[in-house]
């Protein structure tokens, strides 16, 4: 390998590094067209008020696919955990009980998954896409169909601690980077992280090497079931409401920053810092178009701009050769002197 | 004379006692069922008070109630007329999502078989006019009307005036729901305040919580802005915390949304929301059930009733909060 | 540093130095729902013996090790190691590795995505305070250990390199030099030459031998009876989940051995009750 090569390889080995470089040019592109909207603090603020759910519920998926699975169902749990939250403090006035029940019904939904997958057998796809009904069903039953507003919850220790404000900034971010730190440490440095890993890597060479693929499957989906909970504390006290429809709108975004970040849909390898970079692209661009004068129909048509060119950047970082003949397969469609092959 | 008032008493012991039997009768709506297509999805802002109503008023005649949600998708609304049909119930209520041509052989068909069909929350005009007479009503608000309504009552609170800028954030890409904000942009517009339009994209539809960011920028990036409008009950409830991270105080900017969702409760109070549209939603569930009672019993006809009464205000939200939280209004 | 002794006995173990067999299998029943991929087997491995493996496709031989190995739990049987018998119920990777029994199986031993120090350490990550894995540590062990290994100088592969840029005989090195590292007493191989190109698979051969110089055991699947034939010190024949003949170094020729396979194929050789 040559110098150069050999410096570009290292340069794209530093996690997630491309991605926060289009992460920063597209800020940079909004203060341009929008200065007097990016040039300023207040949308930022907003920002770290509304990304940290969505950033929670991708870095936990993050290391569900790092291991070949998917899960479908979080937005049910940020119904069914934002219910039990709103229930305890809406109509009972417990909010601390009402938090630790809220992470032990993402808990029990993680387990379910992890039992149906692991133990049952059922691909992840469908055993989550299964239970993504019934526990957004049994909210509904359990809410009787009302929303709660959760009024003057600002006064509780719990709101303040979770979602309230340093001046003007929303520490739920603080906590959103934490879990993402703390992740990053899991995946990265652990164990359990390694496991998942190899598990997504390559299932029979994970039980060769000796890890117990079932268990350890069982516990990451608990993880995640946990994760989104927090997530949805983290959405409901922000928004003081429990809506009990809330959730759905977060399943495409959650996963667009995932993929956006790098992480490839086959497992083995994954990276948090790019989901956290996605997060934070999925969670602006809309708002970015708005302030530029770009109309809001353009919104999905630039996420997909943007999500295509992060995957096909991806693929060129990962395997040189697929990305080039990819390129070449793209670009020949458009050279008339080309064949496309057959 | 002694005995009169014993005597008056018996007489009227023994009429009350005549009367009695005919108050332990059937329900008037005993026997009948209805299929009922009530919009969003259970508990929705916009959906549940409409729920409320069709079952109390159901619960009150002894009618059978079959709750049908279709999440404001007109196909799945026409899938489910024909599991109505399918049923032979005795009254079926729809909304005008679909249009009058799609839903016309279908309704034609439940005619045929007796079925009362009546309708709600978005006219379907030719038919209820061809069927009028079989007990077709509408209890509704005319949306295009009631956006109308919500923009003349932005101007006159708001003080709003010509070449003022306004936003109206909505969804004018579906057919009917998009005529309350056509409603709304026009009427602006006719009042001569300079009218931007955005489309509330399917995430911000689903989970309004994420149209505060999108709010807050255009805020940021017009700062003469004077108005905001919709005709999206979510989003009503979430302007407030826009024009919050914006920077804006209460009044700042006159906002006019519609329905009453406990979060909007918080929006009024604190005077960031203007007016909201009362669609009165309760009566567009209570109303189309004593339409087939009365209908399927008696042969009434048809009755449209405009349930959209007026606004509500930060003056007037007060006395609704109860009400609101329980999901009647 | 190489891997800590454990409670097990080992080679090293001054107090079992007198056991016969590193393995042994006797009886040992494999099923799989209906399908029964090892019957009735009686399968030792001395001390220092290398033991070749050898049947057609679907013999069981993959199993059999599986077994050893510590991936499959046995439905019928008893196994032994240094003499001692196992508690099947215990019996994992995780306790193989731990009585010095390392396996190379054919073409799974590595994950192809992850990078070499992670395959090196997997199952047994060098840790530091509070469990974290020191990845420095393991990186460095890696890149002596690239260094010493098969032949990896000046490859322009390092511990960061991930498998998938290696070649067949690069990763069968990894998979080895990993096995050796942490000390087997015995190593088993399964089908280590397929895909390599001659030179490489004149290094495994050599490795082979070389287990045996230093005092170790060696098991050994081989398609290819030549290879196998000048290794072995004993050779196993499978057939059908069943030991259908065993001969000692010297026994038999290639050209022998190879029409014992051709008749067990075709059904006319008996096979041993």
């Amino acid at each position: 390998m040559s110098a150069v090569e050999s410096a570009r390889k290292r340069f794209l080995q530093v996690e997630g590094l491309p991605i926060v470089a289009v992460l920063l040019i597209l800020v940079l592109a909004f203060m341009i067209s929008a200065p007097e909207v990016f040039l300023g603090y207040r949308i930022y603020m907003s920002f770290l008020a509304t990304v940290p759910p969505l950033l929670v519920l991708a870095v936990a998926l993050t290391l569900v696919i790092a291991a070949g699975e998917i899960d479908l169902s979080f937005p049910s749990v940020l119904a069914l955990s934002g219910w039990v939250l709103g229930y305890f403090i809406h109509d009972l006035g417990l909010p601390w009980i009402g938090f630790v029940l809220a992470l032990v019904s993402g808990a029990l939904v993680g387990y379910v998954n992890g039992i149906l997958i692991a133990r049952v057998g059922i691909p992840s796809i469908i055993a989550t896409l299964a239970t993504q009904f019934l526990w957004g069903g049994l909210t509904t039953v359990l809410s009787q169909g009302l929303s709660y507003s959760l009024g003057d919850v600002d006064q509780f220790l719990l709101w303040r601690l979770l979602v309230g404000r340093i001046g003007p900034f929303p520490v739920q971010a603080l906590w959103a980077l934490a879990v993402a730190a703390a992740l990053w440490l899991v995946l990265n440095r652990r164990r359990f992280g390694e496991h998942l890993l190899f598990i997504g890597d390559n299932a029979r060479v994970a039980e060769v090497v000796g890890v117990n693929v079932k268990r350890e499957k069982i516990r990451m989906f608990v993880l995640m079931g946990v994760m989104a909970a927090f997530a949805s504390v983290l959405l409901t006290l922000e928004n003081k409401n429990f809506f009990n429809t809330q959730g759905g709108g977060y399943l495409l975004e959650v996963m667009a920053a995932v993929f956006i970040g790098g992480t490839s849909v086959f497992g083995g390898k994954a990276s948090v810092v790019g989901t956290v970079a996605g997060s934070f692209i999925i969670g602006m661009v809309e708002a970015g178009l708005v302030a530029t004068g770009l109309q809001g129909f353009w919104v999905r048509a630039v996420v997909g701009i943007v999500f295509l060119a992060a995957v096909v950047g991806h693929l060129v970082i990962e395997e040189p050769e697929r990305g080039r003949a990819s390129l070449r397969m793209l670009l020949g469609k458009f050279a008339p002197e080309r064949k496309v092959p057959p | 004379m002694r005995a009169l008032a014993p005597t008056v008493a018996a007489i009227g012991m023994m009429a009350a006692a005549a009367g009695l039997p005919a108050q332990a009768q059937e329900p008037l709506g005993a026997g009948i069922t209805m299929y009922f297509q009530m919009g969003g999805n259970p508990g929705d802002g916009s959906t549940l008070p409409r729920t409320n109503g069709a079952k109390a008023a159901a619960a009150a005649f002894g009618v059978k109630l079959v709750e049908q949600y279709s999440g404001w998708q007109p196909e799945k609304m026409l899938n489910q007329f024909k599991e109505a049909l399918a049923a032979s119930p005795s009254c079926i209520e729809i909304m005008g999502h679909p249009g009058n041509d799609a839903f016309a052989a279908l309704v034609a068909d439940a005619e045929k078989r007796s079925i009362v069909v009546t309708s709600g929350n978005s006219p379907l005009t030719k038919l209820k006019d061809m069927y009028t007479a079989n007990g077709f009503g509408y209890a509704g608000v005319d949306l295009y009307e009631g956006g109308k309504l919500t923009a003349q009552k932005m101007i006159e609170y708001g003080g709003l005036k010509k070449g003022d800028k306004a936003l109206s954030y909505g969804l004018r890409a579906q057919a009917e729901r998009g005529k309350s904000d056509q409603g709304l942009y026009d009427t602006l517009k006719a009042a001569g305040l300079q009218v931007d339009y955005i489309e509330i994209s399917p995430e911000v539809d689903h989970d309004a919580s994420l149209a505060v960011p999108i709010l807050a920028a255009y805020i940021q990036k017009h700062p003469d802005l004077k108005a905001i409008g919709t005709q999206h009950g979510n989003v009503t409830a979430f302007i407030g915390k826009a024009l919050q991270d914006a920077g804006k105080k209460p009044g700042e900017i006159t906002v006019g949304g519609i329905d009453l969702s406990p979060a909007t409760i918080d929006g009024l109070k604190k005077g960031y929301i203007s007016v909201t549209l009362d669609q009165q939603l309760y009566l567009q569930g209570f109303l189309p059930v004593v339409q087939c009672v009365l209908s399927k019993k008696y042969g009434f006809a048809g009755l449209s009733t405009n349930t959209g009464a007026g606004v509500v205000t930060p003056k007037t939200i007060g006395a609704l909060v109860p009400l609101i939280e329980k999901g009647i209004r | 540093m190489a891997a800590n002794t454990t409670k097990h006995a080992t080679h090293a173990d001054p107090s079992a130095q007198n056991w016969r067999y590193i393995v042994r299998l006797e009886k040992v029943d494999m099923t799989f729902g209906r399908v029964q991929a090892l019957s009735q087997i009686d399968f030792q491995v001395g001390r220092n013996e290398i033991v070749g493996l050898v049947g057609d496709n679907g013999a069981g031989k993959s199993t059999l090790i599986k077994i050893v190995s510590g991936v499959l739990r046995p439905t019928a049987g008893k196994i032994w190691v240094r003499d001692r018998p196992l508690d099947l119920d215990d019996y994992s990777v995780r306790m193989a590795h731990e009585l010095r029994i390392e396996t190379v199986h054919q073409g799974q031993s590595l994950g192809e995505k992850q990078p070499l120090w992670r395959n090196l350490f997997v199952g047994r990550q060098i840790t530091g305070p509070f469990g974290f894995i020191d990845v420095k540590k393991e990186k460095e062990v890696a890149d002596r250990l690239l260094l010493q290994a098969i032949g990896f100088r000046g490859h322009g592969i390092s511990a960061d390199s991930t498998v998938r840029d290696l070649s067949g005989g690069e990763r069968q090195g990894i998979a080895i030099a990993r096995a050796m590292y942490f000390q087997a007493d015995l190593i088993v191989l399964d089908e280590p030459t397929t895909a390599l190109a001659v030179s490489e698979v004149r290094k495994v051969l050599n490795f082979v031998e070389g287990v045996k110089a230093g005092g170790r055991a060696c098991i050994y699947i081989e398609h290819n009876l030549a290879h196998v034939h000048e290794v072995a010190d004993r050779l196993v024949l499978l057939d059908r989940g069943k030991v259908a003949a065993e001969f000692a170094k010297g026994e038999i020729t290639l050209t022998g051995l190879t029409n014992q396979m051709i008749a067990l194929h075709e059904g006319r050789a008996h096979v041993r009750g």
